[in-house]
Parts: C-alpha cells; sequence; structure tokens
C-alpha cells in the first residue's frame, strides 16, 4: 500500500513579532482556513489523521496543547500526535507524516505548526527558557546561549577557513531582501551589507542584524497519497503535483566541545543530506536541486550549510554565498522566502513555512519577484540547538 | 499553578478598519500569569565532578575501553557504552574558540552578575579529547586562540556548584 506522499495542500497565517489577538489556538483557526481556502476543501471530514507540531510547552503555559490543538479543529476522534525536535521540529513533523503515509498507516495527515515565541513573555522569561534548550548542566548554568555557541563555532569556521564577517552579512541583507517579495513575511528590510556589520555586537562576531527572529505563527501542510489527493482535493487537479520524494535526518552531540575537533561544520546535516539525496535519486544536488530554504538562524548558518548540505567544498562557502551563488539570480537560488531572518522563525511552524514556500515555488505560484523560473526540485534544511537533530526533506514536482 | 492571582494587563480592540471573519471578536483582553518552579535537581551520577570542584581538583572521565576522556565528563562512555572512570586533570589546557556575549541570559544569580561582554570559552584540557566550555575572565580583544589558560576556583557561595571554577589565563 506505500504510497509517495503528495503535499495536497498549504497554509499559514503571516508571521509577527506578536500576534496580540490570537493564542496558538487562533493562530492555527487562521491557517487551517487559509489551507482550506487553498485546497478548495469545505472541511476536514475526509483527512484521515492529524500531527502537532510545536516546540515550547513554557511559552504556552500548557502542556498537552497538541491535544488542545487537535480538539480546535474537530479532528475527534480521528489518531492524531505531536512531533517535537527542537528547532527542527516542523522538518521532523513533515518527516514523521511522511513515514505515516509511506506505511499505509493512513492517506492523509494534517500537518499543523504553531508557536507563540514573540512578546508574549518578558525577554528576560523568553531568554531563560531558551537557554533550557541547550544542556543545563554544563551550558545553561554557566550562562551559555546559542547566539554564543553558534558564535563560537562561526570563529572556529573563520580560523580554519578564513571565512570573514561581510561574507555571512551577504546572507543577512539577501535574506532580509527577498523577505519583501513574500507577503508573509515578518520583518522584510532593505539593508546593505555596512548596515549588518555596523549593527549592535550580540555575540561576536554575530551583530544583531546576523541574528533571526523571534516569531508568532501558524502554518499547516496536507500530505496524502496521490489518489486520496486526486479524491479529496479539488485544487489538486488544477496544479502540477509536488511528491515528498525524499527525507533525512541525522544526529550530533547536544554540546559542541563533544564534537572536538570537527567544530566548524555540521555533521548531523551531512548525513541527513546524504540520507535525503539517496531517497529522492540525486547525485548532484548543486544541479539538480533548483530551490532551497536553509536554516539560517544565523547569517552564518547559511554559509556552513551550504558546504554540508554538499553544493560546495568544506571552507568554500564565503566566497560561493559573497559571490551571489545562493542569490535569487545565483545557481541556486536560496531562502527566496526571506528565511528565518526576513520571514521570521515560530519555532513549530518553521520546517512547515519552509516546505510551504517549496510547494508554492514548484507550483509556481510564489511571487512573481521571488519566484524560480521553472523550478522543478526544492530541499529544506531544517535543525535543532546547533544541529544536534537536523532534518533534510526533498520535494519534486512531476507533471 | 500560580501564586499570584492573574491580572488585567489591558483590553484592546483589533483594528476596526479590517474587514476579515472575526469582526465579532474584536475585544482581545490580556492578562499577567506568574509561574514560579523550584526543582530539587539531582546532578546524579556526574555530581563527584561538582563537589571536587569545592575541594579545587578538576575531575574528567575516562573509558577504559576506547580511552577516550570526557571533560565534561560522562558518567557512561556513549561509545563502548560501559562505565567510564574519574580521572583528576591538572585544569590547564588551551584556548580552541570562544565568543563574547553582550547579553546575558540571566539563567541563576551567577550568571545574572556578569558583566557584559563576558566571554564564554571552549577549552581544551591537558588529557581531555574534548572541549570544556566556561567563562574566560579575561578581555576579548586580548585572547588568541591557543593561548594557555588554567581553571581557577572561587570559595562561593554561588548559585550553581558549576560556578565554583572558571577559566584565567594561565
Amino acid at each position: 500500500m506505500s504510497s509517495l506522499p503528495v503535499i495536497a495542500a498549504v497554509g499559514c497565517t503571516k508571521i509577527a513579532s506578536e500576534h496580540r489577538d490570537c493564542n496558538a489556538r487562533d493562530l492555527l483557526a487562521d491557517a487551517l482556513l487559509d489551507m482550506l481556502a487553498d485546497a478548495g476543501m469545505a472541511g476536514l471530514d475526509a483527512v484521515e489523521h492529524g500531527l502537532a507540531s510545536y516546540e515550547s510547552d513554557h511559552f504556552n503555559m500548557q502542556m498537552t496543547m497538541g491535544a488542545i490543538l487537535h480538539d480546535s479543529i474537530g479532528m475527534m476522534p480521528k489518531p492524531g500526535l505531536r512531533v517535537e525536535g527542537g528547532g527542527a521540529t516542523g522538518a521532523l513533523a513533515l518527516r514523521t507524516a511522511w513515514a505515516h503515509i509511506q506505511s499505509g498507516l493512513c492517506d492523509s495527515i494534517l500537518v499543523y505548526g504553531v508557536e507563540k515565541n514573540g512578546r508574549g513573555l518578558s525577554s528576560r522569561t523568553a531568554n531563560q527558557l531558551f537557554a533550557l534548550s541547550a544542556d543545563v548542566d554544563w551550558e545553561t548554568a554557566i550562562g551559555g546561549t546559542y547566539t554564543g555557541f553558534y558564535a563560537a563555532m562561526m570563529r572556529a569556521h573563520m580560523a580554519k577557513y578564513g571565512t570573514r564577517e561581510e561574507q555571512f552579512a551577504h546572507v543577512a541583507a539577501r535574506n532580509r531582501g527577498n523577505a519583501a517579495f513574500n507577503p508573509i513575511a515578518q520583518r522584510p528590510m532593505d539593508i546593505s551589507i555596512d548596515d549588518v556589520l555596523r549593527s549592535c555586537p550580540v555575540a561576536e562576531p554575530y551583530k544583531l542584524l546576523d541574528c533571526s527572529l523571534l516569531s508568532d505563527g501558524a502554518a499547516c501542510i496536507l500530505l496524502a497519497s496521490e489518489a486520496w489527493a486526486r479524491a479529496h482535493v479539488p485544487a489538486y487537479q488544477s496544479r502540477p503535483a509536488v511528491y515528498f520524494t525524499g527525507t533525512g535526518c541525522g544526529t550530533d552531540t547536544m554540546r559542541l566541545g563533544d564534537r572536538y575537533p570537527h567544530i566548524t561544520n555540521f555533521r548531523a546535516k551531512q548525513q541527513a543530506a546524504q540520507a535525503a539525496y539517496a531517497m529522492a535519486g540525486i547525485r548532484d544536488p548543486l544541479r539538480e536541486l533548483d530551490v532551497a530554504e536553509v536554516y539560517d538562524s544565523y547569517s552564518g548558518v547559511e554559509i556552513q550549510a551550504v558546504e554540508d548540505l554538499g553544493w560546495v567544498a568544506q571552507g568554500a562557502g564565503g566566497q560561493a554565498v559573497a559571490a551571489g551563488a545562493f542569490d535569487l539570480d545565483g545557481a541556486l537560488p536560496v531562502n527566496p522566502s526571506g528565511g528565518l531572518l526576513g520571514r521570521g522563525a515560530p519555532v513549530g511552524a518553521t520546517g512547515i513555512l519552509q516546505a510551504l514556500e517549496i510547494a508554492q515555488q514548484l507550483w509556481g505560484v510564489a511571487d512573481a519577484r521571488r519566484q524560480v523560473n521553472n523550478a522543478k526540485r526544492g530541499l529544506t534544511d531544517t535543525h535543532a540547538g546547533i544541529a544536534s537533530i537536523s532534518v533534510v526533506n526533498i520535494f519534486e514536482r512531476r507533471d | 499553578m500560580s501564586d499570584k492571582v492573574s491580572s488585567l494587563i489591558d483590553i484592546t480592540e483589533r483594528d476596526e478598519s479590517v474587514d476579515d471573519m472575526w469582526g465579532g471578536f474584536r475585544q482581545i483582553e490580556r492578562i499577567r500569569l506568574e509561574l514560579s518552579q523550584r526543582y530539587y535537581y539531582s546532578l546524579g551520577r556526574q555530581s563527584r565532578f561538582f563537589i571536587e570542584l569545592a575541594n579545587q581538583r578538576f575531575f574528567a572521565s575516562a573509558c577504559d575501553g576506547c580511552e577516550k576522556v570526557y571533560a565534561p565528563p560522562r558518567p557512561l562512555c556513549p561509545a563502548c557504552l560501559r562505565p567510564c572512570d574519574w580521572r583528576e586533570l591538572s585544569g590547564e589546557g588551551s584556548l580552541e574558540t570562544w565568543s563574547a556575549l553582550y547579553f546575558s541570559p540571566g539563567t541563576n544569580a551567577d550568571v545574572a552578575a556578569l558583566e557584559p561582554p563576558y566571554v564564554l570559552a571552549y577549552a581544551l584540557l591537558d588529557g581531555a579529547d574534548t572541549l570544556f566550555p566556561h567563562l574566560l575572565r579575561a578581555e576579548a580583544a586580548s585572547l588568541q586562540r591557543g593561548m594557555r589558560l588554567r581553571v581557577a576556583y572561587n570559595e562561593g557561595p554561588v548559585s550553581h556548584p558549576i560556578h565554583l571554577m572558571y577559566f584565567a589565563p594561565a
């Protein structure tokens, strides 16, 4: 009964620093109604399974929120579950949904991600809660922060390969510029590399504009077997089929220091990419991919990622990025949505928003100013922590 | 759950110029909630590391099977899945990488007392195979990869026993 899943429909809210007028349930409602409009469906009666994707119990002051979300959109008594994997949550949720379809456990599954990470907590409380996602015994207790861990990694990358601040500033400026062409983006900005370099230091070498955003938002993707989508989703026939052709996952130690001497790059991402490429039948990813959403939690992370995803040699990412290889008019456009830096990053929804962007790119319905011409294959790269969990998902249009 | 009563912060109106389907839901109430948590938290089999810091001694753990030395210590060698042995190190080592942090997360009282920018350092301690993360009390501008460091100790009291130590230039 195994069947390669297709993306049957997508929907989301606008991504914002705060949706003051919405709690998590309200955000999900808006994303779901957007998805039903996209699908041309009147409701969820035919959908067989739910899958909730959110990171933090603390931010919502609510445990078992998955059950509440499932309830709020009337999915009872159908099966449901919650998936959590830090920053990779949304991508891991899609990977889990892929397995549900492939195994024959169901023919349709609604993956819904939501997060209220914006201004619903004092910044002091938010910082303390985020610090709990590092190793509390050894990293959190000393005052370590993820910005600091990423920064120490980037310093090692700079020392080993000569990567420069203006190279990762290129990513910060470009992704925020791309966000201007994305109506759901949180923080489009028209800024220069100098603006990034002059922004205030946060954790050297990272400055304010090198850092991604805290966001409120929600996104939904309906994954289904091809036959189910044809039978139940009116919009499915009117656009090219987008298949979910590959998924890979890799892991690494929680603490950066335990990876010594390999502290410049993401081993988990290399593993995830190779697994996803093998599954999707991709041998030469730089040539065979047309568009990608890369996890730019910090600007330099995109440089490390283009190396670990196998698009350039280890250490060559800075030069390739600065030369424009991953700009909208480059060899492989990366983060046309604006990425985490420009579109925003409601954690549990982030991986789903990345896949939503790829689906719209492959359908050819993105804003013309960010639409990649005739895109046929797209990739999402999403990770948790400093890539203690990494997930790569691949989607392909088949006309 | 909450040791205070919730308190009303404000009631606002959604923008009436937005003509959406939620016209009947324009009033939004926002309240303040407090949740404080106290843990009686076991440091488990890592405990001896923290206990010995009070004696100004620095312990790693070593695996008999693969001979890897873990600092921070791991009770279980993840490669061999067998218990490690404690191994005392000199506490001297070299700076591998670092970052100067301009915002403190205020995780505990010792962290909240740090004056930014403070330095998060990763040191390769002599005899260890992993990097140990801790605060380095030195001017960020003076740091160089490979420079010699040492574990320094203080008497406390501290908010978390990891703060019985820090790194200092050797």
